[in-house]
């Protein structure tokens, strides 16, 4: 696919490989962008992989994309996971875990015939206090080289009432595109994974 | 901008060589620039204005190895930067003061740099945002801070203007909602105006108010008289029978209805008190055990009052107007009055005077001479008698108008039973028109002084039954008759006006008692040896023998006529 598809929040459009930063406020911000996001992949028959950050809001995500099945390919067509079996498995974060859990997720997905994938993840548990959750930026850059060579859209939730302006500025410096009140910030200046590294060990 | 070969760490580029270190550093800056970006975005977005300066300050360590200490906002208020401690620097306040408008370099302590940014709105001056750092930072860091202080600015004034509007929105809101409930207590009032106006106006009387302000209500509605007894009821459950309270109780409540001048609770009552004259009293009740009253059913309830005051003042007005022209009435036709003046009035007043009539006086002795409560007496005796009549004070006695034949014993027993002491009544003879009724009361008048002459105790004496009485006193000249008197008793009456003794009296009785000394003793209140001694006077004054028939019949004759001519001078 070469083509952009639907984010579905605020009739923007993103193109494949894109790792957008979505700035909320509130679980009704997050369910709002969460239900939209996840409905347009739903709708279009992509397979949707979320990380939400309790049992409650994985239910209230549930309902809220119900009515939004696409065609299916044997499979589930919307997994949501909890931090606890995948940013925080085995009680610590690492980035290297964290990035093949996304990558088999995908693969898997592609031999149950999907073509296209929808991650999505709400980064409130950076905010536990778990061995690993310093690297959440160096995390996000090197997220970038995954959807760079795969068929994907990645959502990162970030709640602006319990993230400081700090991790703000670091999150868009990582970003290509951020998504804040509905408009789409581009940044082609964003730090590449080699170049984060580089700056972040000096 | 400038690009400078150290990083906002201060540190000197990485193993990539001085060339891509620089195009690192750029893309860096730019990179930088993006996130004040969406700073801004973000905190113009906010409307708290903790949120946007909690914002600034908690991005400084992501844009350079400076900090925000705080804020010094214009109102004099110093608001600590995030982590940083709440005082504001000492000797900080007297330096921003100095500053005014614009920015400069502040002291703070243990700092090699701090400077105050101006916070400008679009109103104005907002304060000063102060930042600081271990070093002096590099013209981009600075730049970087300078555009954070104006955004945040920017942000704040926004905010502020938010506030505002919102203060402003809610406030015409609440003025709205408090205009709307106006308007519906308003309209609500307007419905019990309108409604309770129609029922004062329809002549629906006290079951049309009752029913109003149950409909108005959807409660039981009750309407008593003063004393308690239920006038008019509407809705369910009215009890059968009426419970009635104990009198002090009543005139408890009343008082309190009187004093506190508004309903009040009563147990499962709310009660109002319908009073247009001190003497013109009624309650009107509604029945609420669930005490689920509101505002508006109060205001019912008071409405419903002033038009059950306004009825009840309608119908004592009728009462009392009635009242006065029955006394009119009465009064014009014992004094003497046209027959057609006569029956008009009457049919007005629904009375019916085209039937025989007679006037009737009652006198009391004792208790019963207090006029009005003689009269009240009159009226329930005659009530009980089943005897229709108009009555009213006359001379201090009460004259009767009345037709038909009436048991006037049993109405004198009422009355003195009623009353206690004595009662006399004179009945005069039936007249076929209204204008013989000065003519039936005079012969009242004359029977009850007969009565009253003749007769002791209390009793009737009817003016047709009167018989040798009623035809002496019908005699015109009453020369003859004087001088039958003077003949058969003239000793006796001149004794009696010499020595102040009642020899003609005693004479009298002792005839009307057949000669029996006893009774006649008893009658005169006196011992049967003083009765003998007065008669034996008698003898010796009038040179008559008693027992003789001829003398007996003269003697019976002339104390009879002397007893009508002392009734017809009015000297008993």
């Amino acid at each position: 696919m070469t083509g952009t598809v639907p984010s579905g929040i605020d009739e923007i459009s993103l193109l494949p490989g894109s790792h957008v930063c979505a700035f909320y406020r509130g679980d009704a911000g997050r369910d709002r962008l969460l239900s939209g996001y996840l409905g347009a992949g739903l709708a279009a028959g992509d397979k949707c992989i979320c990380v939400v950050d309790s049992e409650l809001t994985a239910k209230r995500i549930q309902s809220l994309t119900r009515s939004c099945g696409g065609p299916g390919h044997g499979g589930r067509q919307l997994d949501i996971h909890l931090p606890e079996s995948t940013y925080l498995a085995g009680g610590e974060f690492t980035t290297s875990h964290m990035l093949t859990f996304w990558t088999e997720g995908m693969m898997k997905a592609e031999l149950e015939g999907y073509s296209f994938f929808r991650l999505a993840g709400e980064m409130t548990w950076a905010l536990r206090d778990a061995p690993g959750v310093e690297n959440l930026i160096g995390y996000e850059s090197e997220l970038n080289r995954v959807t760079s060579s795969h068929p994907v859209v990645v959502l990162c939730l970030y709640d602006l009432d319990l993230f400081s302006g700090e991790v703000v500025i670091n999150v868009v410096k990582t970003h290509p595109q951020v998504l804040v009140q509905g408009v789409l910030v581009e940044n082609p200046y964003y730090l590449a994974p080699d170049e984060f590294l580089r700056s972040a060990r000096v | 901008m400038t690009a400078e070969p150290v990083t906002p760490g201060g540190v000197a580029a990485g193993p990539a060589g001085p060339a891509a270190v620089t195009d690192e550093n750029l893309r860096q800056r730019l990179g930088e620039f993006r996130a004040l970006l969406v700073i801004s975005l973000l905190m113009t977005e906010s409307v708290s204005e903790d949120q946007i300066l909690d914002l600034a300050a908690s991005s400084a360590p992501g844009l350079g190895p400076w900090r925000i200490d705080g804020y010094s906002l214009t109102d004099g208020q110093w608001r600590p930067g995030t982590g940083r401690p709440y005082s504001p620097p000492s000797g900080l306040a007297g330096r921003l003061a100095a500053l005014g408008g614009g920015g400069g370099k502040v002291e703070l302590s243990g700092r090699a740099w701090a400077w105050a940014f101006p916070l400008r709105g679009t109103g104005g001056p907002l304060g000063h945002l102060v930042a600081s750092s271990d070093r002096e930072p590099s013209a981009e860091e600075r730049f970087g801070i300078q555009v954070i202080a104006q955004q945040t600015g920017v942000a704040v004034s926004n905010a502020r203007l938010h506030a505002r509007e919102r203060a402003s929105a809610a406030e015409l809101a609440a003025a709205n909602a408090a205009l709307a409930e106006t308007v519906a207590n308003l309209r609500r009032t307007m419905d019990i105006h309108d409604r309770l106006t129609r029922v004062a106006v329809s002549g629906e009387g006290q079951p049309g108010i009752a029913r109003a302000l149950h409909e108005l209500t959807g409660m039981p509605v009750a309407i008593e008289d003063r004393y308690g007894n239920l006038s008019a009821w509407a809705g369910p459950g009215q009890p059968d029978p009426y419970p009635k309270e104990s009198f002090a109780k009543r005139e408890h409540l009343l008082r309190r209805l009187m004093r506190e001048g508004k309903p009040a609770r009563e147990g499962e009552r709310l009660t109002a008190l319908a009073s247009p004259r001190s003497d013109v009293i009624g309650v009107l009740a509604l029945i609420d055990p669930g005490r689920s009253a509101g505002s508006a059913d109060l205001v019912a309830l008071e409405h419903a009052a002033t038009v059950l005051s306004m009825e009840l003042a309608r119908l004592r007005g009728i009462a009392d107007t009635e009242l006065r022209l029955r006394r009119d009435l009465v009064h014009d036709l014992l004094s003497g009055t046209d027959d057609e003046s006569a029956l008009i009035r009457a049919e007005a007043l629904d009375y019916d005077l085209r039937r025989p009539h007679q006037a009737v006086l009652v006198e009391g002795k004792g208790r019963a001479r207090a006029y009005d409560a003689l009269l009240h007496a009159v009226r329930r005796a005659l009530r009980q008698a089943r005897q229709t009549g108009l009555c009213e004070t006359w001379s201090g006695q009460v004259a009767v108008v009345t037709a038909g034949q009436a048991d006037w014993d049993q109405v004198c027993r009422l009355v003195v039973s009623d009353l206690g002491g004595q009662c006399h009544i004179g009945v005069g003879g039936p007249c076929a028109r209204p204008s013989e009724l000065p003519r039936s009361l005079h012969e009242a008048a004359l029977a009850l002084r007969l009565q009253k002459t003749l007769l002791h105790g209390s009793g009737v004496c009817e003016y047709p039954k009167l018989g040798i009485f009623r035809m002496l006193a019908g005699i015109s000249d009453l020369t003859d008759v004087n001088a039958f008197v003077r003949e058969w008793l003239g000793h006796l009456i001149d004794y009696d006006a010499r020595r102040k003794a009642e020899l003609v009296h005693t004479l009298t009785q002792y005839l009307e008692h057949g000669g029996n000394y006893d009774a006649t003793a008893a009658e005169l209140s006196v011992h049967k040896s003083t009765l003998k001694y007065r008669l034996q006077r008698i003898r010796e004054l009038t040179g008559l023998e008693l027992n003789d028939p001829d003398v007996h019949f003269n003697l019976q004759l002339a104390t009879r006529a002397w007893g009508t001519l002392q009734a017809l001078y009015d000297k008993p």
